[in-house]
């Protein structure tokens, strides 16, 4: 099975193929089939093969690996190994409880249905401001941590639905109580503690 | 005319390069690379060939 990474490599392989066809012999273009030639190997053929290769940058941009480039996102990556359970971000990495080559997008993204866009929207937004601007120092969310975001996986999940968390449902859903700053999984990245604590190593 | 046609492979030629060397990498400075530098690449070779064809004169059957 061909990966897509390997069919992008190909197909800009073969629209430089193309593209020098023309520009050895621009003269080609003096008959009808050289002319459509000259076409789809100077707008047809790039513009797909861009398309394509733009599609692929824009999945890769949701692994963690992509996230943690930025050297001002580096105490957040290291922060997902803490060896301590009460560290959210830590224990869902760890455990796998969400896919851990996609961390950073799977809890920041919101799930709603322009979420994916507004997530690559403010990902530009991020690259910019870390290239041209003055990133925020400590960096924080734009918006208070949605709920949404954790009941997406975990409503309706065996674990969840206990009489603490069923009791308060409603007022989760509304937002009214927040899973994160009530006083309950209160404990995030503190990427200022990460001096003070242990670290998990996992066997390679 | 055939000048233009020329120009605009080698842009175009070039835009691919970038593009495949920005996806020898995942990170946030390939990405840019492949937006601006070979964006710019792309978007000057596509118009160029494009205005190569308004600008053609029309030939003498």
């Amino acid at each position: 099975m061909i990966s897509p990474e390997t069919l992008v490599f190909v197909l800009i392989g073969a629209s430089i193929l193309l593209a020098l066809v023309v520009v050895i012999r621009p003269s080609i273009t003096a008959s009808r089939e050289g002319k459509v030639i000259a076409f789809l190997a100077l707008f047809i053929v790039p513009v797909v093969t861009a398309g394509v290769g733009a599609s692929e940058h824009m999945e890769r941009s949701e692994q963690t690996q992509f996230c943690l480039s930025c050297h001002i996102m580096e105490p957040y990556g290291k922060s997902l190994y803490v060896d301590d359970p009460a560290y959210i971000p830590a224990a869902h990495f760890q455990n796998h409880r969400i896919p851990a080559d996609q961390a950073c997008y799977t809890c920041h993204t919101d799930y709603a249905m322009f979420g994916t866009i507004q997530a690559k929207w403010e990902g530009l937004h991020h690259v910019y401001v870390y290239w041209f601007g003055t990133p925020m120092n400590p960096i924080r969310l734009y918006h208070p941590y949605n709920n949404r975001e954790c009941l997406h996986c975990h409503a309706g999940a065996r674990s969840f639905e206990d009489s603490t968390h069923m009791a308060m449902m409603d007022d989760l859903k509304a937002n009214k109580i927040s899973c994160t700053t009530s006083g309950c999984h209160d404990t995030f990245h503190n990427v200022d503690k990460l001096g003070e604590v242990k670290f998990w190593k996992p066997l390679e | 005319m055939l000048n233009k046609l020329r120009i605009s492979g080698v842009l175009l030629i070039l835009g691919l390069v970038v593009e495949a060397l920005s996806l020898c990498w995942n990170t946030a400075l390939s990405f840019m690379s492949f937006v601006v530098i070979g964006g710019l690449f792309f978007a000057s070779g596509v118009l160029l060939f494009l205005y190569s064809l308004v600008s053609a004169k029309p030939s003498v059957e």
